[in-house]
C-alpha cells in the first residue's frame, strides 16, 4: 500500500468497510474482497503507528540567518 | 521670498542652491501635521543637532525620514526602538544643502493602550470584512500528523509545556520547533519570516504559534496585521495559543483552531496513541467478526426460503388429506381417462396405494 496514504484515511477507509460487511448487503464474493482489503488497511494503520519514531528538532539557529 | 535666477537669452536659469531653497521655502506653507507610523532605522549622537529615523507605513512599506531637534526629542526621554509606532507631529521640509525631504518633528508621541487598542478594533473590523475570521475558512487539523510545527519564543515553559503533553500523548511525534522573539517590536516581523520558514520543513503539516500570558503590550505582535495574514495565508492549518483564555489577539481568530495553553495545543494536533490503539484493535475485532455475521445471515435467507419453498410444495397439500392419481400416461384429472379395470397408482402423505378402477362416474 502506498506510504504516503495518511494514516487518518486509512482509518476511515477502515471504518468503512467494516460497517459494510456488518450491513450484510455484500454479496460473498464482494465481501471476500473487502475483508482482505480491510485487512490490509488494518496493517497498514497498525505499521504506522508501530514505526513512527519520535523526534524533536530545533530550527532556530536557521530562522535567526534567515532574519534581516 | 525672492528666488534669483539667470537669464541665458529667454530661459530662466537657477543654481542648485536657490532651487532647493526655494522649494524649502514653499514647503514652509504647508501645515504642521500628525503622521502615524513606525520607527525603523533610529540614529542618535550626542555630537549630533538632530536625531533621524525613518517612518514606515506598515501597511505598505512607504516611507518617510524624519529628524528632530536632539535636545528636544532627548527631552521627552522616549525608549525609541525600531518597530514602535508613533505619531509624530511636524512640517515638511527640505534639507537645502542635500535636497533632502523629510518631516521636521515638533513632537513625538509612541501610541497609548487607547489608541492601540483602537487599532485593534480597527484592523480587527477590517479584516473581519475580507472574510478572513469567518468560520467557513477554518480548516481541520489532521488526525495524525507527520510532522509538527511549532513557532515559540526562547521562554522555556511554553516550549516544554507543549512538547511534555505531545510526547506524552503520542510518543512517536515529530516536532519541529522555531524559536523566534514574540514580544517587542521586532517579534512581529520574526514570527511572519519563522512561520514562512517552518513550513517549508518538509512533513509539516499543522502549525503551532504559541506564547505564555504577558501584558496587553506584550501580546500585540499577534495582533499585527503581517502575522494575521501569515497564518491565513498558511498552507497548513495553524494552531493559536497565545496568552491566556481571557486575551484574543488577532491571530486567535485568524487561525484554524485555538488553544486556551500549550498543553491544551497538543491536545488538538495530536491523537492519543492508546486511544488509537484500541480503535484499530475494535476494528480490527469487528473485521474479524464481519464474515461469519455475514455467513449467518446468508443462512438464515436461505433457511427461511427453503421454508417458503417447502409450503408450495405438493407434498403440505397431501398432508392435508388430499392424493395424487398416476396412470403410466401420467396424473389422472377427469375420470374420462381412465376405465374400468385400470390399473392406478394413488400416492398419499405418506405411501401410495396400487389400485383398480372399479367404476368410472361423470
Amino acid at each position: 500500500m502506498n506510504d504516503a496514504v495518511p494514516f487518518e484515511q486509512a482509518q476511515r477507509e477502515l471504518e468503512r468497510i467494516v460497517s459494510e460487511l456488518e450491513g450484510g448487503r455484500a454479496s460473498l464474493e464482494d465481501a471476500v474482497a473487502l475483508w482482505e482489503r480491510g485487512d490490509e488497511l488494518y496493517r497498514y494503520c497498525l505499521g504506522k503507528l508501530e514505526s513512527a519514531e519520535g523526534k524533536i528538532e530545533e530550527l532556530g539557529a536557521r530562522i535567526e540567518e534567515a532574519r534581516p | 521670498m525672492k528666488v534669483e535666477h539667470q537669464l541665458h537669452g529667454d530661459r530662466k536659469v537657477y543654481t542648485v542652491s536657490a532651487f532647493n531653497r526655494g522649494v524649502a521655502s514653499w514647503l514652509t506653507r504647508l501645515p504642521t501635521i500628525w503622521v502615524e507610523g513606525e520607527v525603523t532605522e533610529f540614529r542618535r549622537q550626542d555630537r549630533w543637532q538632530s536625531v533621524f529615523f525613518t517612518l514606515k507605513d506598515p501597511r505598505d512599506g512607504s516611507c518617510l525620514p524624519v529628524s528632530m531637534p536632539r535636545s528636544g526629542f532627548d527631552a521627552l526621554r522616549l525608549e525609541l526602538v525600531d518597530g514602535t509606532t508613533v505619531h509624530v507631529f511636524g512640517r515638511p521640509e527640505l534639507f537645502a544643502a542635500r535636497g533632502e525631504f523629510r518631516l521636521r518633528a515638533l513632537t513625538i508621541e509612541p501610541l497609548g493602550l487607547g489608541a492601540l487598542l483602537a487599532g485593534i478594533e480597527q484592523l480587527k473590523r477590517r479584516l473581519a470584512g475580507e472574510g478572513l475570521f469567518a468560520s467557513a475558512r477554518k480548516r481541520p487539523l489532521p488526525l495524525f500528523p507527520r510532522r509538527i510545527a511549532l513557532v515559540t519564543g526562547n521562554e522555556a515553559a511554553a516550549k516544554r509545556d507543549f512538547v511534555t503533553a505531545v510526547t506524552a500523548r503520542f510518543p512517536a511525534a515529530q516536532i519541529v520547533i522555531a524559536q523566534t522573539y514574540v514580544q517587542g517590536p521586532r517579534a512581529a516581523p520574526a514570527l511572519t519570516t519563522a512561520l514562512a520558514d517552518i513550513v517549508r520543513e518538509p512533513g509539516v503539516d499543522v502549525v503551532v504559534l504559541t506564547r505564555g500570558g504577558g501584558s496587553f503590550e506584550d501580546l500585540l505582535p499577534f495582533s499585527d496585521e503581517r502575522l494575521v495574514r501569515a497564518v491565513t495565508g498558511c498552507p497548513v492549518p495553524v494552531v493559536s495559543a497565545v496568552g491566556h483564555e481571557q486575551d484574543t489577539p488577532l491571530c486567535d481568530l485568524a487561525a484554524d483552531a485555538r488553544a486556551s495553553t500549550p498543553t491544551a495545543a497538543a491536545r488538538l494536533v495530536v491523537p492519543d496513541e492508546g486511544e488509537l490503539r484500541e480503535r484499530l484493535r475494535a476494528l480490527r475485532a469487528r473485521l474479524d467478526r464481519a464474515p461469519l455475521l455475514l455467513v449467518e445471515r446468508k443462512r438464515a435467507a436461505l433457511d427461511s426460503l427453503a421454508g417458503r419453498l417447502r409450503t408450495l410444495s405438493h407434498q403440505s397439500t397431501l398432508a392435508r388429506g388430499y392424493a395424487i392419481v398416476r396412470t403410466d400416461t401420467g396424473i389422472v384429472r377427469t375420470a374420462a381417462a381412465v376405465a374400468p379395470g385400470d390399473r392406478i397408482d394413488v400416492e398419499l402423505a405418506e405411501g401410495a396405494l396400487a389400485a383398480r378402477v372399479e367404476e368410472t362416474r361423470g
